[in-house]
């Protein structure tokens, strides 16, 4: 019994049913707008037209009271009863005394009460009490006037019309009770594959998407962002895995080394200095280790947007001269050439130490796969609508094209980098940067003139979308 | 003497129709006789069915053929 109450209690608090229930209200609301139109238009419009004719008739005869008086009041009310072929009209003219005058009536009625000018009342006539409607009017010096119709016939025309609309409003009801469980169900229906998806995701199978029907309606795009929405959030927990296994397999081989340098200097000679040459190696293995989570720790921020508030107008120029300057002396120890070319100012709005951090490390990047003597080139510029564009060219020898969407990827290293030193977190975070900033990073061949085999051009573009 | 509404109440039957009576046939019948068209067709055959109504009990019809009759004899019918 508890369950039977609780299924109702959800029957009762579903949308289903509330929609239902508001389309029920709607098509009875409707219907009864309908009715009250149709009543105004027929029974309304009788009873109107019996009130015209009736105050118009009053009004003759009171025009005819003041031009002649009672007798000839009289005279027009026999005259009218003699004339009336369908037998409806009535009359009654009383003078102070409460006599009648004239008319049709054997007294004043009764049902009609002091001060009011229409009535409805009953009156007997061959025996059987019948409706009739009365227009009132006082004539001066205690005279009175009755004009009235029998209004039986209209009476029970307004029957039949009521009778009707009773059927009517009855088969409305059936209808929308009707309508509104088809309307329920068919909900129901619709909305049964994303409930029945959203059930099989919440047990844990991601795999299940919400099955589309080819009319391509409301529910069927929810379906499609649903999906959407699944095939996202499946990439996002891919990408997760992806970077816990990289993490764990890039990250043992230094903890490994270290401990091996560690555990050769326990078993080795107890020669101080070799000890502490022992413990410096480990110490620098273990800084190593310990920037690849700072950088993972920059690119999460990055990503997450959350360094967006800190955002400020900067000059790019002086900052990219400072980077290309630090990066000058590198280059120069290595046999290479930095070249710069830079407007003089470069006015956007960003993270300064950020966007500093990716220029440095397309120009570290660059440099260390450049040759011995090789050329490394730095460029700026402002493109339309307030965004800019900064690119590093190097003399390397360039990226696959196929290794060139992944480069983004954390921890990735193209085949023929791998004995070149380095985390794989260097381009992943000035594509982060570059997002962040609205931009993005494209890698190409550098221009051959730079004379690379082909080179690397890594551009970032940035500003607003 | 006819009552008021104040005086009346609500106990008393309610007013009557007189114009379905043998009476009322009666007055119109004179009505009729003083109209100038009340000799001729069909004024004057309706004013004889209504009375021959009237007089068989059938006042009502009657009165309606009577009225019909003053209107032919008045010439609006």
């Amino acid at each position: 019994m508890p369950g039977t109450l609780e299924a109702l209690l959800r029957f009762l608090r579903s949308a289903g049913f509330r929609f239902a229930v508001r389309f029920a209200l709607i098509f009875i609301g409707a219907t009864a707008v309908f009715a009250l139109v149709f009543w105004y238009a027929t029974a309304g419009s009788l009873d109107r037209q019996t009130d015209a004719a009736l105050r118009t008739d009053a009004l003759s005869l009171v025009e005819r009271w003041r031009e002649a008086g009672s007798a000839a009041v009289a005279e027009a009310i026999g005259e009218r009863l003699a004339s009336d072929v369908e037998g409806n009209s009535i009359y009654l003219l009383i003078n102070p005394e409460g006599r009648r005058l004239a008319g049709n009536l054997d007294r004043w009625p009764q049902g009609v009460p002091a001060g009011t000018d229409w009535a409805f009342d009953t009156v007997q006539r061959d025996g059987l009490t019948t409706e009739a409607r009365l227009n009132v009017m006082e004539l001066g010096n205690g005279y009175r006037l009755a004009v009235g119709r029998d209004v039986t016939e209209k009476q029970r025309l307004r029957d039949l019309l009521a009778e009707g609309i009773a059927w009517s409003a009855f088969a409305a009801l059936i209808f929308a009770v009707t309508g509104a469980a088809v309307l329920r169900r068919a909900l129901e229906q619709r909305l049964l594959p994303a409930a029945q998806t959203a059930e099989a995701i919440a047990s844990g199978d991601l795999s299940h998407r919400v099955p589309l029907s080819p009319r391509n309606d409301e529910f069927d795009r929810l379906g499609q962002s649903m999906n959407a929405m699944l095939d996202r959030i499946d990439r996002l927990m891919e990408g997760i895995r992806g970077v816990s296994d990289s993490i764990a397999h890039d990250l043992r081989t230094p903890i490994a080394r270290a401990r091996a340098k560690l555990e050769e200097a326990v078993v080795g000679p107890d020669d101080p200095e070799t000890l502490r040459a022992a413990m410096e190696r480990g110490i620098t293995d273990l800084d190593n280790i310990t920037r690849v989570f700072e950088a993972l720790l920059r690119i999460a921020e990055a990503e997450a947007g959350s360094r967006r508030a800190a955002f400020a107008p900067i000059d790019l120029a002086p900052v990219l001269a400072d980077v290309a300057e630090f990066y000058g002396v590198v280059a120069e120890s290595r046999g290479q050439s930095l070249e710069t070319d830079l407007p003089a100012a470069l006015e956007t709005v960003g993270d300064r130490d950020l966007l500093a951090q990716a220029a440095g490390n397309l120009i570290d990047n660059a440099l260390k796969f450049a040759p011995e003597g090789g050329r490394v080139r730095l460029t700026a510029r402002a493109l339309p609508r307030e965004r800019i564009e900064i690119a590093v060219e190097d003399s390397g020898p360039g990226l696959a094209p196929e290794d060139r969407a992944r480069a983004g990827t954390r921890f990735f290293r193209a085949d023929s980098s791998r004995a070149t030193p380095g985390s794989g977190l260097g381009l992943s975070l000035v594509q982060a940067v570059a997002r962040l900033h609205g931009g993005d990073l494209v890698l190409e061949d550098a221009p051959e003139e730079l004379g690379g085999t082909p080179g690397l051009r890594a551009t970032i573009r940035i500003g607003p979308a | 003497m006819l009552g008021t509404p104040a005086a009346l109440g609500g106990v008393e039957p309610p007013a009557r129709v007189t114009s379905d009576s043998k009476e009322y046939c009666t007055e119109l019948a004179v009505r009729l006789a003083a109209l100038p068209g009340s000799r001729e067709e069909p004024a004057r055959s309706l004013a004889a069915d209504g009375i021959h109504l009237c007089e068989t009990g059938h006042t009502r019809t009657g009165v309606a053929k009577l009225r019909r009759a003053i209107r032919a004899a008045r010439g609006g019918d």
